[in-house]
């Protein structure tokens, strides 16, 4: 069964590894301040191990792009390696490997996302090297005509070559017509070949600072003594002025279905449901997570079990909400059997959906949902980088660091009523996009 | 008092920082911190499993993870057997049915997974319990329902197809076959076929065979006492009954004489996934071990600052990433770099690998890339030390590979004591540039060429998802198989010079491994033969037929031929294989031209009961043979047939190349006569 995980991997792994529906039962302690620059910080203390992570979280993701240069926010991750005033190019990454700690970041349609971990005696490194990619990172040629191609080849590697790797850029471009959700943190390529340098620093000066971001300590830290530091650090960075571009886009409701069918360089046909469903974070939302758990988490689930197991439709199944904050889509799908006809196997799929609009689930299968959510959260946020991240997500997305106390609550606050409902409300044919994946002939 | 001062200091201290800090200079680090290493604790139950507990209160969940030493098996045609007898495990038992068992590991919200060589459960601490029991009824007494084999083998075969068009799944099975051969169980490949053959019955056999506690690891990790444990394990596991559990040694597979080029086809593809890989012999622990990882963190472990990524990626812009990786394995591993890159630049990608690999082996790192690369371990190591399961793998480790009891408390200072001279050594050790399998997965016409510089014979061979030769054929219809036997009899001197042979004595040497041999091969009309290798002018090995009986004797023995293997000796006798092709009992198609060598050839099949034996391959331009590739009972063997001269009238090869599994030698031919009259009598068995 070693292929049907790894399928199942290349799979998730296109959504972003990004759901932060983790926390602990045990709280985390956290406490939190703002510089007069405007920039937000958090501190979690936590001296188990002798490790620190510094991360910041700017409040930039492809949703702040323009139609016309689409894949800018992620090209800025990339090239917020290149180096800054004070670190030539190439050393940024070298200083943190060089200190034993560890870098990356990543992009989603909300967010960008920089973090490093550190030896904790180096944290005033890694404040450094925040600092100055906030104050002074260095935006020029080489570096954007190198990351041009390495975008290019990434596009390539993780969406174009792989099978079924271009699906959430044709599902979004389906399911979203004004929103900027339509287009995937990828972008076109073409727009970012055609930017040209002043644009990019442009882009810079707007969304990179102080009062744009937020800053996460969590580890093994004294906390009085990092608040010194990061004043020392971040505390001369200005503070832009002028406004800051922020989206505010409704999308209409989709009305009727949307259908089509894909030819790819594909083995499989697959098929997918996109629904349109509510952002992170609202009741609606913990009842769609664990509609979806209902469905496809677990072998037991009603998908896996009626599609794969008892009619042999289905390979592999899947159901969840994508985690954006901003009202988006909830995706379902089914990689089909040898053999099996797409539309029936979507037929299959679409008579658990009725089920689910039609019969309220039983107690003992609600029972279960609750300790698989349960086992879920107070397993999350096991390790420190995890708890830094979604900090600052709650923070970035609701400006409320806290709620990573509350999700167990939130989702045990669901009714089986509240999961037929949202199944009645959001799961219906007018409100979703169905693609088919099939084999280039 | 004292309190007011101390804050006015702090003030003077905080704001004189302020005025005086310069960015230009990076932050020193504060004093290095203390790193702890968990404990943990083990015991043994009667029945032999060994247990390992680390105790871990930071969240109230327990793990178990049972983990078995079992050799490496091979699986012959029923290839899948083995992983499917470990996923199938948890899909029944004597007293549950799959429905059940999900049902109450989904109920609990827990983790639970089986697999060839163990299973891994996980769940809160209060639901222990319950998990375990499950756990203990899958180990001891799972039933392999058929209808539950069926299923997964439909899945399995469609998870094939997708498979099929995955870059990365076409190289890892391609360069499996490559390094390890296909009779090899680390270079054996599920097909649909072996999905065939697999039976409920191997999978009980599997399970009863090699699930025994005497070959068994427990790990348990989380919030639970050493004496909770015990009681868990004894209660659970306490009845599961030892056994002997058989071990399995293989050859290595033999290592490559010169550069290898394959080539692999993935349709659309607008990338090529690169591979250049081969095996290595280092057993985890081994004392080269930590330096050897060492060195390949320096040319391709997983950072920003590793060599193949600031060459591939930072400063020629080809690829998103490129990396190495230096496997160990208690029997055999494999070095491998790796990346995608844009189709134009496969080449280029391959030239900066190997110029990589080379100058590891030849140039001494510097002080400074060293230490870069001995704080990215350190910090690693450190970081691994968050997670309570890191604790659990090194004593498992110790355990498995029998290693020093402070193997990971001096790990650090193993570390820190590598120096340069170390690191080439290693380099010189363990990577081969001029042994490696060069393996692209792409767009084959576009890459074929370019490829072609890195092989010394100049050959690339294309190869399909399951790692076997692939030749893409044109179709021609001016001609037809016969003609095209007929036109090799004409080029090699016609039909009349042929005929005139009577007997061939031929005289041949070829190197293996750094081992000259000789090998004379006489043959008489219409189908005696002999062949005798020598080495040091002792015959190793004959192989005789008297043009009805065969035999082979070898260091081995003597084997006297039957069935399948004597038919495959009576055509392989033939003094002119082609001119019983001629015959009207003979199944030969021509399946069209292919390019052989660079050059055109017509391929024909010859057919055994339908089934394709062997394809021949004749030079458009000549006519003369170019190429054979026979199917038997050893494998896949290729043989290559080079520079023809006449002797008598008649064309002979001087080389010949031949090709089988992972090795390549050329059999050059010192002498040929011809008509000497060689006796009956040599071809008596």
């Amino acid at each position: 069964m070693k292929q049907t995980k790894k399928l199942l991997l290349f799979f998730l792994g296109l959504f972003i590894a990004m759901f932060p529906v983790d926390a602990q039962s045990g709280r985390i302690e956290f406490s939190e301040f703002t510089l007069d620059n405007g920039l937000h910080v958090i501190l979690h203390q936590d001296n188990a191990t002798p490790i620190v992570t510094v991360a910041v979280m700017y409040d930039v993701g492809s949703k702040h792009e323009r139609p016309d240069r689409t894949g800018f926010a992620h090209f800025f991750e990339h090239l917020m390696f290149e180096g800054t005033k004070h670190i030539p190019r190439g050393e940024y990454a070298r200083f943190v490997e060089m200190a034993g700690g560890t870098l990356n970041a990543n992009t989603s349609a909300d967010r960008t996302y920089y973090f490093q971990t550190l030896p904790s005696n180096q944290l005033e490194l890694g404040l450094w090297l925040e600092s100055e990619r906030m104050l002074h990172a260095s935006v020029d040629s080489v570096g954007i005509q190198t990351q041009k191609q390495v975008v290019i080849e990434e596009r390539k590697q993780m969406y174009d070559n792989r099978p079924y790797g271009t699906i959430l850029i044709e599902t979004m471009a389906r399911a979203f017509t004004k929103h900027p959700y339509q287009w995937t943190t990828i972008g076109d390529p073409e727009h970012i070949m055609a930017a040209e340098d002043h644009e990019f620093q442009e882009f810079y000066d707007m969304f990179y600072v102080p009062n744009n971001a937020v800053l996460v300590i969590a580890g093994d830290i004294v906390k009085e003594d990092t608040r010194t530091l990061i004043e020392k650090y971040f505390g001369d960075i200005p503070t832009r002025t002028e406004e800051i571009y922020r989206p505010n886009i409704i999308e209409p409701p989709l009305k009727a279905e949307v259908r089509d069918t894909i030819f790819d360089n594909v083995q499989i046909p697959l098929v997918l449901q996109a629904y349109r469903t509510p952002a992170l974070n609202t009741e609606d939302y913990f009842a769609i997570d664990m509609l979806g758990t209902l469905l496809s988490t677990g072998q037991s689930s009603r998908f896996f079990r009626e599609l794969v197991d008892n009619q042999e439709l289905a390979l592999q199944v899947g159901t969840f909400p994508l985690p954006y904050n901003e009202p988006t889509v909830t995706l379902t799908y089914a990689f089909a059997n040898m053999g099996i006809e797409p539309h029936v196997l979507e037929e299959a799929m679409n008579i658990e959906i009725e089920k689910v609009r039609n019969e309220l689930i039983p107690e003992e299968e609600f029972q279960k949902l609750r300790n698989q959510f349960e086992n879920d959260i107070i397993g999350g946020n096991s390790r420190i980088a995890e708890r830094a991240h979604n900090l600052a997500t709650y923070h970035t997305y609701f400006g409320d660091a806290s709620l990573i106390n509350k999700e167990l609550e939130k989702y045990m606050a669901v009714t089986r009523e509240d999961i037929q409902r949202v199944a009645r409300e959001y799961f219906r044919s007018d409100n979703r996009v169905v693609l088919y994946y099939l084999p280039k002939r | 008092m004292k309190k007011i001062i101390l804050s006015i200091l702090t003030i003077c201290f905080t704001t004189g920082l302020l005025a005086q800090l310069d960015r230009s200079i990076p932050p020193s680090a504060g004093p290095a911190p203390q790193i702890n290493i968990g404990e943990y604790k083990k015991f043994k139950l009667s029945n032999g499993l060994q247990v390992f507990v680390v105790e871990d209160n930071r969240l109230p969940f327990v793990a178990y993870s049972l983990n078995l030493e079992i050799d490496p098996i091979v699986e012959g045609d029923a290839v899948g057997y083995i992983s499917l007898s470990g996923s199938l495990m948890r899909s029944g038992t004597a007293n549950r049915t799959k429905g059940e068992i999900d049902e109450a590991i989904d109920f609990i919200g827990a983790t639970f997974n089986t697999f060839s060589d163990g299973m891994y459960a996980r769940s809160l601490k209060k639901h222990s319990e319950t998990l375990l029991e499950i756990m203990s009824d899958v180990v001891m007494n799972p039933s392999f329902p058929q209808e539950e084999l069926d299923r997964s083998i439909l899945r399995m075969r469609s998870a094939l197809q997708a498979n099929k068009s995955d870059a990365g799944s076409i190289a890892a099975n391609v360069a499996n076959v490559l390094r390890f051969g296909k009779n090899d169980p680390y270079g054996e490949l599920v097909s649909e076929e072996t999905l065939e053959n697999i039976t409920v019955d191997l999978l009980k056999d599997y399970h009863k065979t090699y699930f025994r506690p005497n070959v068994g690891y427990l790990v348990i990790v989380g919030d639970i006492s050493l004496k909770e444990a015990k009681k868990q394990a004894k209660k659970y596991f306490g009845k599961w009954k030892k056994g002997d559990v058989p071990t399995h040694q293989y050859d290595d597979p033999a290592k490559y004489e010169q550069p290898k080029v394959a080539i692999a086809n993935r349709e659309g593809a607008n990338q090529s996934t690169i591979n250049v890989t081969h095996t290595v012999n280092l057993t985890p622990g081994h004392p080269d071990a930590i330096k050897a990882s060492l060195m390949n963190q320096i040319l391709g472990g997983g950072s920003f600052n590793a060599r193949l990524f600031q060459n591939l990626r930072e400063d020629k812009a080809f690829t998103y990433g490129a990396y190495s990786r230096l496997s160990t394995d208690k029997r055999i591993g494999h070095f491998t770099a790796s990346t995608e890159v844009r189709t134009s630049v496969t080449d280029s990608a391959v030239y900066e690998i190997l110029h990589e690999m080379t100058r590891m082996r030849k140039e001494l790192v510097s002080e400074e890339e060293l230490d870069l690369m001995k704080n990215v371990l350190t910090g690693s190591f450190s970081r691994s030390l968050e997670d309570p399961q890191t604790v659990a793998r090194f004593a498992l480790n110790i355990e498995r590979y029998n290693l020093p009891s402070d193997y990971y408390r001096t790990y650090l200072e193993k570390v820190a004591a590598v120096t340069p001279q170390d690191i080439k050594a290693m380099a010189n050790k363990y990577l081969h540039p001029d042994h490696v399998i060069i393996l692209a997965v792409g767009e084959a016409d576009k890459i074929r060429e370019p490829l072609s510089k890195f092989s010394p014979t100049g050959e690339v061979v294309q190869y399909d998802f399951y790692g076997d030769v692939v030749t893409g054929p044109r179709e021609v219809t001016d001609v037809n198989a016969v003609e095209v036997i007929e036109r090799y009899l004409e080029a090699i001197g016609g039909h009349d010079a042929v005929n005139a042979v009577e007997d061939v004595k031929m005289h041949a040497s070829f190197t293996i491994q750094g081992m000259q041999l000789n090998m004379i091969t006489q043959q008489k009309a219409p189908n005696k033969m002999l062949v005798e290798t020598l080495m040091g002018g002792n015959v190793v090995t004959k192989q005789v037929f008297d043009g009805e009986n065969g035999l082979i004797v070898s260091p081995m023995g003597e084997q006297r031929l039957e069935g399948e293997m004597l038919e495959e000796m009576k055509k392989a006798s033939a003094l002119f294989a082609e001119q019983a092709l001629l015959k009207p009992d003979a199944e030969i198609e021509l399946v069209g031209v292919e390019n052989v060598e660079g050059m055109e050839a017509f391929r024909i099949n010859v057919l055994s009961n339908g089934e394709n034996t062997k394809s021949l391959y004749y030079s458009v331009e000549t006519g003369l043979k170019l190429r054979e590739v026979s199917t038997g009972m050893q494998g896949t063997v290729i043989s290559v047939f080079i520079d023809y001269k006449e002797v008598n009238g008649v064309k002979f090869p001087s080389v010949m190349r031949q090709t089988a599994g992972p090795q390549t030698f050329d059999i050059t031919i010192d002498s040929i006569e011809v008509n000497t009259g060689i006796d009956d009598e040599v071809f008596a068995l």
